[in-house]
């Protein structure tokens, strides 16, 4: 009896301390800046709310590959503004990532209407679908900015 | 033990203190395991947001925990010849239960966890959340079926149970745990999140459960059939020696391969109507002899009281010799033996053989329970030891089990290392008794299997 009590209060004891110490903060997913900072990395870092401001039409974006399954989307832009995001492919493997990515994917959709731009946080719970989905967004903006120059 | 052992007073001293190494570097050895299991997920998770969060990390810890045990819970059941030998059988399998106690509850709040966070982070009801994953979710369907067995053999494990349904109905329905770990398997891989996106840990998975598929098919069906097909066992002889108590002389070939030593057993399956599918445990009652062995059964369920009956001729399949409870755990020159009813069967082997200076104490509640009297006898007079017998009845030849009466008895007990056998109550109150006499727990050796 003893035992089990020790047991149970040491399982429950290293089970919260281990999730404690993990950082509570929704964490951009890697390779996608916080909010403010301008994008520094990759090929067309150029591009920025700045530069699209009188984009229109359809761009679409690379597929960025997560373990998961493939992401891309599609933006619309209407006068320098994203209009609307359209998704192409998303994570449709396993039950699970179907179902993360039914979670997390209007999420971020809603996310980048409001901020106009594809820094956005991730959703959590859904790091690597909410990272390819900020990496195809990205591209497609930095195309839509290409083809207006 | 396949391997050859020096007989020189160095190898001695070696093998002497190996039995106080190894369990403990086994529970390192699996506490590593644990923790190498733990650092899987320490590193697939990059953090921890929101109530539904904490709900689904603490859910995947435990089951991966969950899945690590299984896989450790079989592997103590393997009967792998060093643990056995080393460990004992009986310790293992106090581990084993225990250990299989903690597995259910890791298992259970596993899928309680993983429900409750997937519902809360998706918005949906535990409900709808609980069916979609059994439905939907890859090997999931598999998965619930396995967890159920386990769950229902964790209850007709549990004690209450237990002792309402026979050793044997027990025994095969627990083997209903393979079939429910074999079925959790797989949608470990399918659906951990640590090992969807690492195909490394995914192979040490399918190592450790493959290693262990292999001990089990190995040690519990390849050695104990090429041993059957090798030694030939066969019923000589069924000997009554007490109320209930008979010996069983078997004859077979080259018995000395088997290399069995006193204070071992053997599962011992009769090839008889009605016996030949259990396989029960009794240790040697005479060191094993090249052109027999010999067994002494108390008749105390259906299994045993059968044995009394077998014809002579019958065929025999014998597993083992499994059991650490043997002269390799004796550190000390002076030991005492104790012995309770049938649990003398170990005690009479090791009486004959322990080097030094031994003396027995043997219990029984009648006189005539005090079976194998006669060769305790010649065996106390051919090496000049002593032979204490008590019984309860008629009162006035008991032996309290004290630690006054015990240092009466042997007034250097203190100083003695101590092997017991018996049935439970008996050995409980033995062992009281022993720590009260000033006998040092790690010098107190005990067989039981009563689980």
């Amino acid at each position: 009896m003893r035992r089990a009590v020790l047991a149970t209060v040491t399982t429950l004891a290293g089970v919260v301390v281990l999730l404690s110490l993990k950082p509570h903060q929704s964490t951009p997913a890697v390779g996608a800046p916080a909010p403010s900072s301008p994008r520094d990395a990759g090929p067309s870092s150029g591009s920025s709310r700045a530069s699209h401001h009188a984009v229109a039409g359809t761009s679409t974006g690379t597929v960025s590959s997560t373990p998961y399954g493939p992401v891309q989307v599609a933006v619309t832009m209407a006068k320098g503004r994203i209009t609307g995001i359209k998704v192409l492919q998303s994570p449709t493997g396993a039950a699970r990532s179907r179902q993360i990515a039914a979670m997390a994917v209007p999420r971020l959709t809603r996310e980048a209407l409001a901020a106009q731009d594809a820094g956005i946080d991730a959703v959590s719970g859904a790091s690597y679908t909410s990272q390819g989905y900020i990496q195809s967004l990205q591209s497609a903006l930095d195309r839509a900015g290409d083809r207006s120059h | 033990m396949t391997t050859a052992r020096p007989a020189t007073p160095r190898g001695q001293r070696a093998a002497g203190r190996l039995p106080d190494l190894v369990p403990a570097l086994v529970r390192l050895l699996i506490a590593v395991g644990a923790g190498a299991v733990l650092a899987l997920w320490w590193r697939h998770t990059a953090s921890v947001t929101g109530a539904g969060d904490w709900l689904t990390g603490a859910g995947r810890i435990t089951g991966l925990l969950a899945g690590y045990a299984c896989a450790v819970l079989l592997l103590l059941m393997a009967r792998v010849p060093l643990l056995d030998h080393v460990i004992g059988t009986d310790r293992l399998a106090r581990w084993h239960a225990m250990g299989g106690r903690y597995t259910v509850c890791l298992a259970s709040a596993h899928v309680l966890l993983i429900v409750g966070g997937y519902a809360l982070s998706s918005g949906t009801g535990v409900v709808s959340q609980a069916t979609t994953l059994v439905l939907d979710y890859p090997d999931l369907l598999k998965g619930t079926v396995g967890f159920l067995l386990l769950l229902a053999t964790g209850w007709l494990s549990a004690r209450a149970v237990r002792r309402r349904v026979s050793y044997e109905t027990w025994h095969h329905l627990h083997l209903a745990t393979y079939l429910a770990v074999f079925l959790a398997f797989w949608h470990q891989l399918s659906d951990g999140a640590d090992f969807v996106t690492d195909p490394p840990a995914r192979l040490a998975w399918y190592v450790l459960y493959g290693a262990v598929a292999t001990a089990l098919a190995w040690y519990r069906f390849v050695v104990p059939v090429r041993q059957a097909l090798r030694h030939r066992l066969r019923v000589a002889e069924v000997r009554p020696e007490a109320p209930g108590v008979v010996s069983v002389y078997l004859t077979g070939r080259r018995l000395e391969a088997l290399r069995a030593r006193p204070g071992q057993f053997f599962r011992w399956r009769f090839l008889a109507p009605g016996m030949w599918w259990a396989a029960n445990p009794y240790s040697l009652s005479a060191p094993a002899h090249p052109t027999y062995l010999r067994i002494t059964v108390k008749a105390a369920g259906a299994h045993s009281a059968a044995v009394a009956r077998l014809a002579p001729g019958t065929r025999v399949l014998a597993e083992g010799p499994y059991g650490a409870f043997t002269a390799r755990r004796r550190h000390d020159r002076k030991v005492l033996l104790v012995a309770g009813g049938v649990g003398i069967t170990p005690l009479r082997a090791l009486f004959e053989t322990l080097p030094g200076e031994v003396t027995l104490v043997y219990r029984a509640r009648r006189p005539e329970d005090l079976a194998l009297r006669g060769e305790l006898d010649a065996v106390a007079a051919a090496r000049r030891a002593t032979v204490h017998y008590a019984v309860d009845e008629p009162a006035g030849h008991g032996l309290p089990m004290t630690a006054r009466a015990l240092r009466r008895l042997v007034p250097d007990i203190a100083g003695r290392e101590v092997y017991l056998c018996g049935p439970p109550g008996m050995t409980d109150a033995a062992r009281r008794a022993l720590r009260g006499a000033g006998v040092p727990r790690r010098r107190i050796h005990h067989e039981s299997f009563a689980l």
